[in-house]
């Protein structure tokens, strides 16, 4: 089931109709009835994955309590390490095996061996990643006695299973989600507004822009030598603003439907775009997937405690980590060590911490330097793009082969001009809410709250009619499923 | 708590209603003001290619014909009334752009009773059940009288370039802002034809630019239904029908790989003739685009049609 799909927003009112008025009176009742929304969501996509998501709960709950009843230390390492196994091994199987498989058959064939390495048809669970990384997280917290395992199953099943993050995040924690989840909750009127505020932006970010900028993208990306350099450059920007409005749109839907049922989710996306370093770009990109890896693996390995090299070292882990957290390929490997290379001047030269506030707070334009530094970073970005949108390497080198040529400087051509040019009126629109409202949870969190109630309507309403107008009319699943 | 849900619910319904009615506005302010080019999802186009306009506007000078065509394209631009006409029959040409059976059955809701066939004969090209329908949906709006039976198919189709458009077609309609158009009998190659024909002339196929790849089609399952619904309404009148599919170039004939399965499937709903391959047709000579027919192609399929068809001939 899609965040974009009519049988979403048949089930979305559903599910929150049950939620305040009928299971409204006891808590167990309401989480109860988040879980089997929850596992009838998931269900939609595929039912027979539902078994392996109840057994990664399953597994994580039982290894949790394990862990807080261990008598020992090597009784606790035991489960801890069982849990780690497991769900990692799950991952590896389901995303990674073919991955390895097929890069070994090929490393030793090029050396001569021939080899004919068992490869598996796998199909990925949607979301696989992600719930993976909640119960990780868990485990981890547990070991390092920084949460007291869960003992209410409900509780914990709905921690990793809560039907709007479960498919592309927000990535949760137990000590920020779980607390929400066993607290009474209480109808909150101007959290929800604010929720409906952020279904709606976010719808307007996937079905306007990312998906008006896939077209594009596709037809750049899939045959890059039919086109100019120019023609190129518009495909890789379009791609860049496909995957932001894509992500940070099934993010929005995500956090405002959560809001609907009082329950506040991390947030994922600080206007990455307006970035005057690649290092603030990683604080506002995917957030949630960030933190993890800082809190889960950059600190574990030692941060930034042990001098320069540890530093380097360690950034250079967590970025190919990360690359490959996003799929078993290469691409995904090479963007994560572009990535790494461009964050690596600020880690040398301790400036990585530069630019923490939002740019130009409190002002309606940035400064010359500002600017520059958004143009920098932002170019440096939408270079790294081209790598996680390609198919292979090769198509990525050949696809920067064809912007760095002559004909960049031509006027682009290709079918669909027209078309084009209004993506681009509606990615300039979608840039200035953006940058107005940069200082705020997303771009329409207050706009109009202080207006008569007939201009903001109009003003909601016209945002609807424009989606209405300029939506893809087909239903398009969000990219991050793939992950 | 309670009050407070129930007031929130009871804003969220105002400001539904509120957005309705703004939505309405917007549509028909976009039909009437906006450049199509920014129109992106409201596609009304009166006059457009295939002459539907002429062709439901034709329908009222007719009534109880032997012959009823239906389908895409392949029908309009490939029976021709002239040649039926010349062995006795009395033909109407229903076909329309890219016509799928969820069109067809719009159409035979308005006019079956009108046009009262005899027989029917309807085109039944594969790439019509691979197809959303969406196309055909908006040719259909923006051309003809809009009634319950857009609201059906625009349901049916649940798209939202079809609900746009349909909101501002039935506008149109209802202000009868459409009462002084009157569509061009010549437009660039094609020739009007009374009787629901197109013709075009002069013109040959020059061939795919490059080889073009094989591949299935990848049939539609609600196609399928109201192509049977669309049978079992010809049954429950008592009006006879046959199935053909026209001739394409044989190039874009081969480039599909499952034609075999097509062909069976259509022989269960009865009886089916397809005349790829039966007639000597040169793709360069009787066509002059992949898809149709010259009117030298023309005259050869009907002449063949005729001789083919036992339920044709026996005027």
């Amino acid at each position: 089931m899609l965040f974009n799909s009519i049988n979403f927003f048949i089930f979305l009112p559903i599910v929150f109709l049950l939620y305040w008025f009928v299971t409204n009176k006891k808590l167990v009742f309401q989480n109860g009835l988040l879980l089997v929304s929850s596992f009838f969501f998931y269900a939609c996509w595929d039912w027979r994955f539902l078994f392996l998501l109840m057994f990664s709960i399953l597994l994580d709950y039982i290894t949790g309590i394990k862990m807080g009843d261990a008598k020992s230390k090597p009784e606790k390492k035991f489960w801890f390490w069982l849990s780690i196994i497991v769900n990692v091994g799950f991952l590896g199987v389901f995303k990674y095996y073919n991955f390895f498989a097929e890069s070994l058959a090929e490393s030793l064939s090029a050396i001569g061996l021939q080899t004919n390495f068992w490869t598996l048809k796998v199909i990925l669970p949607v979301g696989i990643s992600f719930y993976t990384f909640h119960g990780l997280s868990y485990v981890i917290d547990i070991y390092y006695d920084r949460i007291k395992p869960e003992k209410n199953f409900i509780d914990y099943a709905v921690f990793v299973s809560f039907f709007p993050l479960l498919v592309a995040g927000p990535i949760e924690r137990a000590t920020h989600l779980l607390p929400q989840i066993k607290k009474e909750r209480k109808f909150d009127y101007n959290q929800a507004v604010v929720g409906l505020r952020q279904i709606l932006w976010g719808l307007f970010k996937k079905v306007v822009i990312a998906d008006s900028c896939a077209h594009f993208a596709n037809m750049f990306f899939d045959d890059p030598t039919q086109y100019s350099g120019s023609a190129l450059v518009l495909g890789a920007l379009f791609f860049t603003f496909q995957i932001y409005g894509d992500f940070s749109g099934y993010s929005d839907i995500a956090l405002g439907t959560a809001k609907l049922f009082g329950i506040d989710l991390l947030r994922n996306f600080a206007f990455p775009y307006f970035s005057r370093d690649i290092a603030e770009f990683w604080r506002r990109w995917h957030i949630s997937l960030s933190s993890w890896f800082k809190d889960y693996l950059y600190i574990p390995l030692g941060g930034s405690k042990g001098g320069l090299w540890m530093k380097v070292r360690n950034t250079f882990i967590i970025f190919l980590v990360s690359g490959f957290w996003h799929g078993a390929n290469w691409t995904f490997i090479v963007w994560g060590l572009l990535n790494a290379i461009y964050i690596m001047p600020s880690i040398i030269f301790n400036t990585n911490r530069n630019n923490i506030e939002i740019v130009a707070k409190g002002k309606l334009f940035p400064t010359f330097s500002e600017l520059f530094s958004i143009v920098i970073t932002f170019g440096l970005t939408v270079i790294a793009w081209i790598f996680f949108r390609a198919k292979s390497v090769s198509d990525a080198l050949l696809y920067l082969k064809g912007i760095f040529s002559t004909s960049l400087f031509k006027v682009p051509v290709f079918i669909g001009r027209t078309d084009a040019i209004v993506t681009i009126i509606l990615v300039l629109f979608f840039l200035v809410m953006e940058w107005r409202w940069r200082e705020q949870q997303f771009a329409l969190e207050t706009i109009g709250i202080n207006w008569k109630r007939p201009l903001r309507w109009a003003f909601y309403s016209g945002l609807i009619c424009l989606i209405l107008m300029y939506m893809h009319t087909e239903e398009t699943p969000f990219i991050y499923f793939q992950f | 708590m309670k009050n407070r849900i129930i007031f929130f619910l009871g804003s969220l319904m105002k400001f539904i209603a509120f957005t309705a009615f703004v939505y309405v506005v917007f549509i028909i302010g976009f039909g009437l003001f906006m450049p199509k080019v920014l129109s992106k999802n409201l596609s009304y186009k009166r006059g457009s290619n295939g002459h539907l306009f002429s062709r439901v506007n034709e329908i009222n000078e007719y009534k109880n014909v032997d012959v009823l065509f239906l389908g895409s394209s392949h029908a309009y631009r490939g029976f021709d009334p002239r040649i039926f006409q010349k062995h006795g029959l009395k033909t109407f040409n229903l076909g329309s752009s890219a016509q799928t059976p969820i069109q067809t059955e719009l159409l035979l809701n308005r006019y079956l009773d009108k046009l009262k066939p005899k027989l029917v004969v309807y085109e039944v090209y594969p790439g019509t059940f691979a197809l959303d329908g969406v196309e055909s949906a908006l040719d259909i709006i923006s051309n003809d009288e809009n009634d319950s039976e857009t609201i059906k198919m625009a349901l049916e189709l649940n798209n939202i370039k079809v609900y746009n458009t349909m909101i501002y077609g039935f506008f149109r309609d209802i202000f009868h802002l459409n009462k002084n158009y009157k569509e061009k009998i010549v437009k660039k190659y094609d020739t009007y034809v009374k009787g629901g024909f197109v013709e075009r002339n002069s013109l040959y196929f020059k061939g795919f630019k490059s080889l073009k790849n094989k591949s299935d089609w990848e049939f539609k399952v609600e196609q399928f239904d109201a192509f049977k619904r669309n049978l079992d309404k010809l049954k429950a009148m008592n009006i006879s029908y046959v199935l053909v599919q026209a001739p394409i170039t044989s190039q874009l004939y081969k480039s599909h790989t499952n034609n075999e399965y097509f062909d069976n499937k259509m022989k269960t709903y009865g009886k089916y003739y397809n005349f790829n391959g039966k007639l000597n047709l040169v793709d360069s000579l009787h066509f002059y685009d992949e898809h149709h027919l010259n009117q030298k192609g023309v005259e050869l399929f009907d002449d063949f049609l005729l001789k083919e068809l036992p339920v044709l001939n026996k005027k």
